[in-house]
């Protein structure tokens, strides 16, 4: 049974993620990436991850995903794709693309001679034996667990990261406006933070502050 | 089903002082984005670059506080020795000299003061984590903090189009990079079985582990992610376009400080945690600290910007690095960490002269701006000379002193060849750092600067004479063409008095990295 999961989870695997590179549309490369994902999670399944797959699923094939269509609705009407602009680019184009499938090659064929001739005898085993319980391995309350104790910086500073990718976001989205937005932006000063509009300064009196 | 209040679960114990360095960058970070959206511009363009250095100034005490530790804290995650404090030193320094150069500059401008420092302080911090983790996990959370707002701060001059295409360009090749890395890290552990440094060595140091083809695929990778980040060739292309794009300071602070935290990750992860791997991985870094230091070197001649000449130097410098790294003995460790330290007084003392010419000409960066500059502004030709005399590797200067380190510990390792390529390349390099030595101090000033050239004979830092070129966007809210800009000489006189000093009298600097090298358990 897990053998013929493991197949055809494997299947979707490699045909999702061709899919993405060779399809002209990116629609459809946003699909195929969906069926890749959605196979992976199943491939994490299979090796007791159940909490891994549990959010390859929800994250990744759902939030992710449907930001990514939303964008590639958006944009990405246009008549000509990435990928014939790269090929109408005449020689450099076909060079960039045959350097990357000669990389590409090179990447899965070294990858190959590590996973087949490493001396590791897990590689060769269908893995470690379904135990069920709460402090499993793979299981929320263990991986709860570990990012807690073991790896409480790493995740800590995981969060301040997220904090500094979106202050990040909002730099590189704001300033498209470009210096003038600075000025006329509404400053907000400490008492005015303080202290709610009208109540009574005499600002306000002659109409400086809220007319 | 177990109740949870049964699950009694301990945290690790957390060493405050040990962390402190790193809160003080942290919380210095979110201080500095509060204080951005407050009150008025002054306070935005003055208060807020105060408050970064004053941040920079706590971590730098509460790291010479902590010196002299050799603890391990929050459950492993991070190693508090020597090295880390030595490289946290030079990350502060280069991080306060380039809160100075952005003092006034157009990028802190666009991307809105607070935002601009809070990026740079929490990279400081992202670096200074990475220089003293002991364990994947933290090493890589460590990177991408140092890189997410890198990628930002090469885009932050908006409306210049090299600096989106710098930007976009870091953000593309630096993700490779990190996914690459990422990939040797998952391989090590899945045939190591542990994420602690400490652990994957005793698992290399038994069996057959340390060749087998999992394990040294896993390094190849680690190898490849890491000289991406360091520009060593052949994964430098993307240098020369980052450095040129990206805005002066953020240049600045790249090439310095993103170098200091590499390699404090090449010394810590290859010589503790590979440490036994050595055979395989000494022989491949020795080679490509060989193609780094001629692709470098050779790359530089003939540019006429200087931040794409830099950007190749860089290159030829890490390679000069990497020979401290290949020899994995604590001689190397040391001569690493010593030329970290000289390179940073060296590049800025080389930046500041270029931000100072860039908001005093309207040639930027290119070679020709610093035409003339002996005679018109002393102060600022000889920080430069100094820098490229030192960057080549002449005598009485840091950069002397600590090519020599590093050749002395090439020898010594077993790796003579590699101190020949040392030398090899900085003969070539002179090729492209004596023009301009030779264009600051036998060139005429360019006609285009001033007419008034002629009355500022004398060396004096002060009021410049409005120069033509300089873009409206530069002249409004008294720019810096209309003042002087008096940290951007500070920087760039401290910087090359540092070089000279540090040349002729390098005991100070020698009792510094002493410990770096003894605390890894090399010999």
């Amino acid at each position: 049974m897990s053998s013929v999961l493991f197949f055809l989870a494997a299947i979707g695997v490699i045909t999702g993620a061709t899919g993405v590179v060779v399809l002209r549309n990116p629609f459809y490369s946003v699909l195929a990436l969906v069926i890749h994902l959605v196979s992976l999670a199943v491939l994490f399944l299979l090796l007791r991850a159940e909490f891994v797959a549990a959010v390859q699923v929800v994250v990744y094939a759902g939030a992710v995903m449907v930001l990514y269509v939303f964008v590639v609705a958006y944009v990405g009407g246009e008549s000509d794709s990435i990928g014939e602009r790269l090929r109408s680019r005449g020689a450099v184009g076909s060079g960039l693309r045959l350097g990357g499938a000669i990389l590409g090659g090179a990447v899965c064929v070294e990858l190959l001679i590590a996973l087949l001739g490493t001396g590791l005898e897990a590689i060769n085993g269908y893995g470690a034996g379904y135990s069920p319980g709460p402090q499993a391995y793979g299981t929320p309350a263990y991986i709860g667990k570990l990012l807690l104790t073991r790896f409480l910086l790493a995740f800590e500073v995981a969060s301040f990261l997220l904090l500094i990718a979106a202050v990040g976001g909002v730099v590189l989205a704001r300033r498209r406006g470009g210096l003038e937005d600075e000025d006329e932006r509404d400053l907000l000063t400490p008492l005015e933070m303080l202290r709610p509009r009208g109540t009574g300064t005499m600002a306000e009196g002659v109409g400086r502050r809220s007319p | 089903m177990i109740p949870l209040a049964t699950a009694h679960l301990k945290g690790p114990h957390i060493d405050f002082a040990g962390l402190s360095p790193l809160i003080a960058l942290l919380g210095g970070s979110v201080l500095v984005l509060i204080v951005g959206l407050l009150g008025s511009r002054w306070i935005r363009a003055q208060a807020v670059p105060s408050l970064s250095l004053g941040a920079l100034g706590a971590a730098l005490g509460l790291t010479i506080w902590q010196w002299n530790a050799q603890k391990s804290i929050v459950s492993g995650a991070l190693r508090i020795d020597d090295l880390a404090l030595v490289l946290n030193l030079v990350l502060i320094a280069g991080a306060a000299c380039t809160v100075l150069l952005a003092w006034r500059s157009l990028a802190a401008r666009e991307a809105a003061h607070g935002e601009f420092h809070a990026l740079l302080l929490s990279s400081v911090a992202g670096m200074s984590l990475l220089a003293a983790a002991q364990n994947t996990v933290a090493l890589f959370v460590g990177l991408e903090l140092l890189s997410i707002p890198l990628y930002v701060l090469c885009a932050t001059e908006l409306k210049r189009e090299h600096s989106l295409e710098s930007g976009l360009k870091y953000l593309i090749v630096g993700s490779v990079g990190s996914a690459t890395l990422l990939y040797g890290l998952a391989m090590i552990y899945g045939a190591t079985g542990t994420t602690d440094f400490a652990g994957i060595a005793s698992a290399l140091s038994n069996g057959s582990l340390a060749t087998d083809p999992l394990t040294l695929t896993g390094v190849a990778l680690c190898v490849a992610g890491l000289c991406f980040k360091s520009s060593i060739a052949p994964f430098h292309q993307w240098t020369p376009d980052v450095y040129e794009g990206a805005p002066t300071p953020v240049t600045a602070f790249m090439a310095v400080t993103t170098k200091v935290a590499a390699f404090g990750v090449f010394l810590r992860f290859f010589d503790v945690a590979l440490i036994d791997t050595q055979v395989s991985w000494g022989p491949a870094l020795a080679v490509l600290a060989t193609i780094t230091i001629l692709v470098g070197n050779v790359g530089a001649l003939g540019q006429s910007s200087l931040k794409r000449m830099l950007a190749y130097s860089s290159v030829a410098q890490a390679g000069y690095m990497l020979a401290g790294v290949v020899v994995s003995t604590q001689l190397g460790v040391r001569a690493t960490v010593f030329y970290l330290a000289a390179y940073l007084f060296m590049n800025m003392a080389a930046f500041a002269v270029i931000v100072a010419r860039e908001r005093q000409t309207d040639l930027g960066d290119s070679i020709g701006a610093l035409a003339g500059l002996g005679r018109e502004r002393p102060l600022l030709a000889w920080p430069m000379t100094i820098s490229m005399l030192a960057l080549a590797g002449i005598p009485a200067t840091a950069g002397f002193m600590g090519k020599f380190y590093l050749i002395d510990a090439a020898v010594s390792g077993g790796y003579t060849w590699l101190g020949v390529a040392i030398v090899v390349g900085s003969m070539i390099s002179l090729g492209y750092y004596l023009p301009v030595i030779a264009a600051m101090w036998m060139r005429e000033a360019p006609a285009a600067t001033s007419p008034n050239d002629a009355s500022v004979l004398a060396p004096t830092p002060g009021p410049l004479p409005a120069l033509a070129g300089g873009s409206s966007e530069l002249d409004e809210d008294g720019g810096p063409l209309s003042g002087s800009q008096p940290e951007v000489l500070v920087v760039a006189v401290l910087a090359g008095a540092a070089t000279i000093f540090f040349g002729v009298i390098p005991q100070p600097l020698f009792d510094l990295v002493h410990g770096a090298g003894s605390g890894l358990g090399l010999f």
